[in-house]
């Protein structure tokens, strides 16, 4: 690959980002290959060593806040005409309520996630309580004579208590898979944005 | 290595290869390659947060019928490689604690 097209790639890979974001990054990219090329590298080996685009541009899209790509995204490409305001405002109850609907869908599906791993715990804790009890009734079954029942509790006790450790690791899974789909999720929305070709 | 200690590392390592002249993109990735290797989407980011902290300046020269962006570092940045090297005595001092009775030292 050649260093135009290498950069002809990027700033279409990087669409959506703010516009002097994209010329500073293809200043600084063709810079590294030229300064490779004098350094006696062919221009397709000094292409090479920077690395594919697509990787560049996956790092440079996680490395861009959220919020840097939506401000972008939201903001007009061109001047509004007087009839498409008097649109927007008329139409706000449909499409704020649509709006606010979709976003509350999407929130509620993320709410869910955590309460999944919310679950884990209360089922790791209520383990861990009725083991407690357990032990308690056991011996005082014991106590009182009740060798049978007591026994019967002593176990039911253990058994608990050995789940609850079992669990106890799985929910650590749980809050670290969910932390990591977190950030899966924002990398996901973040590509939403880039790269795609702008419909004028 | 952490990732948090590995960034405030690397903040210095740009900072110190400019730090006795002015130097460009490739040229420092050179110079760091011995002791870390960098690539070229970090290194624009670490400039970026430099620069942003006022810690380095950035010039454009031309050099060879084209243009060059180098990078200056400010009294800032002279200052927080001086603290870096305060900063590391003291880890230093915690290291050999940490280790002492290892029979690594």
């Amino acid at each position: 690959m050649l260093k135009q097209e290498f950069l002809n790639a990027l700033r279409k890979g990087l669409n959506g980002l703010p516009q002097a974001d994209i010329e500073e990054r293809i200043t600084f990219y063709g810079e590294m290959i030229d300064d490779r090329i004098e350094e006696g590298r062919s221009e397709e080996e000094a292409v090479k060593e920077i690395g594919t685009v697509e990787a560049v541009v996956q790092q440079i899209v996680e490395e861009t806040p959220l919020t840097r790509i939506v401000k972008e995204k939201i903001k007009p490409k061109r001047k509004m005409r007087a009839w498409e305001i008097v649109l927007i405002v008329l139409g706000f109850p449909v499409w704020f309520s649509l709006l606010a609907a979709a976003g509350a869908v999407l929130l509620s599906l993320y709410i869910v996630l955590w309460v999944l791993v919310l679950v884990l715990w209360v089922i790791e804790i209520a383990f861990w309580v009725c083991a407690v009890a357990l032990l308690v009734a056991g011996v005082g079954l014991l106590i009182s004579g009740e060798t049978p029942a007591g026994l019967c509790a002593l176990g039911a006790a253990l058994l608990l208590a050995g789940l609850s450790i079992f669990l106890f690791f799985g929910c650590i899974a749980a809050c670290k898979g969910a932390v990591k789909l977190t950030k899966k999720i924002a990398i996901g929305v973040k590509n939403l944005f880039v790269g795609k070709e702008r419909t004028k | 290595m952490d990732i948090q200690l590995k960034r405030g590392l690397l903040d210095v390592c740009v900072l110190a290869a400019i730090k006795n002249e002015d130097s460009y993109g490739y040229k420092i990735i050179k110079d760091l390659k011995p002791y870390v290797e960098l690539s070229e989407s970090t290194l624009y980011t670490i400039l970026k947060r430099l620069e942003a902290a006022s810690m380095l300046t950035v010039r454009t020269a031309e050099h060879d019928g084209r243009l060059r962006k180098y990078y200056h570092i400010t009294e800032t940045g002279h200052r927080r490689l001086e603290e870096f090297k305060s900063e590391w005595k003291e880890i230093i001092s915690i290291y050999q604690f940490v280790t002492k009775g290892d029979g690594v030292c």
